[in-house]
């Protein structure tokens, strides 16, 4: 074997296909570095214990996790071609907006966001495809909305105004109900999936009108009717301060007791 | 006699009315006061003047054809005066006279009492449906982008003033709301559609995928109302998603 390797570079075209292949894949390797190269950018600012984050990004996940510090920290993952990202620090908002900072850009790769904030914060985060996933959050607003395709995920949050809201994906929500809150679920097609006390006390309104598919789980009987041949649920559960709309046009919707 | 004393009397002695000693008087200190003599030949030169214009300048031309003149107007001045208060005389005496015969009414507006309660009535009536009408369509303007209300099985009131023209029905209600969500789709879709060159294959894929899924249901829920245009959730699920798509529509014309 080693016999047969010593002749082949021993012979000239043996030496000019080693030179060849060894410039091959040197520019190889530095053009899949191009292409799968992330950019990273963080930026930390000091923050107080009602900050509101108002993120809207073009494409990418964004993550949203509630901290015990006065800072908000945010740290994103650019492919490539890279955004541009342009935070501003407003009379006690962060503004992050990806699409107006790279409006007329033909090709912007996706922004993958994880942002750290105080978990009394509220936060508002938008992005026109992509997951949405918020965690540990108890100010006053949580929204999350996807202006097409992907999933939110918003977990242990304690806010009073609520709003979640997609085309095609699913939502998934584990938190409390405040009295006298609000809370919006809306999507096109995915299935809707809320956990939630089983002592909240709240009026529902859940439609599912193209499957018919409301599953009330714990919280079914009692006040809790089907009208519109089974599209609707409305009813109340508690006390009934809460107000708690699902809509979804072509999904299912899903009640856990949490 | 001094100065004074005898330019108070030089006007009496002029027009000889004084007494012989006076006169006397006045004439010894003329001739030998200069400055009343000079004030004597003053007067005496003034009497001439106004001796010779009147004679000359104030008599009239014609003093019986002026007075003529004047006297006629006079008279038509005196004769139109007359005229006049006898005819307000006569307009008040007239008022008078017709308050008198038919109360507060004027003459030719002389309608019996159930003439006017009817008149009252109509009117009262007339005022109150062009009021709810008011009432109906501002609070329908809060709520005008909603087609569920539209949906809403109609009053029969609402359907008597439908009928008269006075209200829009619920269909044509309807159809105007979606009219309005059509046309501010089409701005926006022509917006996406000089953008959407712009955009990767991923990008274009999950747009047009995600504009398919709520143009199924909108054409799912027209379908519905087509068959029963009173059912309430189809007419709220129909401006729902047509909302969502002019949201689409409106959110990717951004990039």
């Amino acid at each position: 074997m080693n016999v047969r390797i010593d002749k082949f570079l021993n012979s000239s075209a043996g030496i000019k296909t080693t030179i060849l292949l060894s410039v091959v894949f040197f520019f190889a390797s530095f053009a899949a570095q191009d292409i799968f190269a992330q950019k990273r950018f963080q930026k930390t600012y000091a923050a107080s214990k009602n900050v509101r984050l108002q993120l809207t990004n073009r494409t990418g996940t964004v993550t949203v996790e509630g901290w015990d510090k006065d800072q908000i920290q945010i740290s994103a993952y650019l492919e490539a071609p890279a955004a541009n990202i342009v935070p501003v620090s407003l009379s006690g908002t962060i503004l992050l907006n990806v699409v107006k900072d790279n409006q007329g850009r033909n090709e912007v790769g996706n922004v993958n966001f994880l942002v750290r904030v105080p978990y009394t914060s509220s936060v508002d985060i938008e992005t026109r495809m992509g997951n949405l996933n918020v965690s540990n959050v108890q100010g006053t607003l949580v929204r999350a909305h996807i202006s097409s395709e992907g999933d939110i995920t918003l977990t242990n949050i304690a806010a009073t105004n609520v709003s979640a809201e997609n085309v095609i994906g699913d939502i998934f929500y584990d938190g409390d109900i405040q009295s006298n809150g609000n809370y919006r679920f809306i999507s096109t097609k995915g299935n809707i999936n809320l956990r939630i006390p089983f002592n909240a006390g709240f009026k529902l309104v859940a439609t599912a009108p193209s499957t018919r598919s409301i599953n009330l789980g714990a919280f079914s009987g009692g006040n809790m009717n089907f009208v519109g041949t089974g599209r609707r649920v409305v009813g109340q559960n508690g006390d009934g301060s809460a107000t708690l709309t699902v809509t979804n046009q072509r999904g299912s919707i899903s009640f856990i007791r949490r | 006699m001094n100065c004074k004393h005898c330019q108070e009397l030089i006007s009496v002695f002029m027009d000889n009315e004084l007494d012989e000693s006076s006169s006397t008087e006045v004439r010894e200190h003329l001739a030998v006061c200069e400055p009343c003599s000079k004030v004597c030949e003053d007067l005496a030169m003034i009497l001439d003047f106004c001796q010779l214009d009147v004679d000359e300048a104030v008599l009239p031309p014609n003093p019986q054809a002026l007075w003529c003149r004047i006297n006629n107007v006079i008279e038509s001045e005196v004769k139109a005066e007359i005229f006049k208060e006898n005819k307000e005389k006569a307009s008040v005496a007239e008022a008078e006279a017709q308050k008198a015969s038919t109360g507060w009414l004027p003459r030719r507006w002389n309608f019996s009492f159930m003439q006017v309660a009817s008149a009252v009535l109509f009117i009262a009536l007339v005022s109150s449906i062009l009021t709810i009408i008011g009432i109906k369509n501002y609070s329908g303007a809060a709520t005008n982008s909603d087609i569920a209300s539209a949906s809403a099985p109609p009053t029969l009131f609402e359907r008597v003033l439908g009928k008269l023209g006075l209200m829009e029905t619920p269909n044509q209600k309807r159809e105007r709301i979606i009219k309005e969500r059509e046309a501010a789709i089409e701005y926006w879709n022509k917006r996406v559609e000089t953008r959407r060159a712009q955009w990767n294959a991923n990008l274009r894929d999950a747009f047009d995928r995600n504009l398919n899924e709520i143009n199924q249901a909108v054409s799912e829920y027209t379908q519905i109302l087509q068959e029963n245009p009173q059912d309430e959730i189809s007419g709220e699920m129909l401006d729902s998603a047509l909302n969502d798509k002019m949201e689409l529509l409106r959110e990717f014309s951004e990039l």
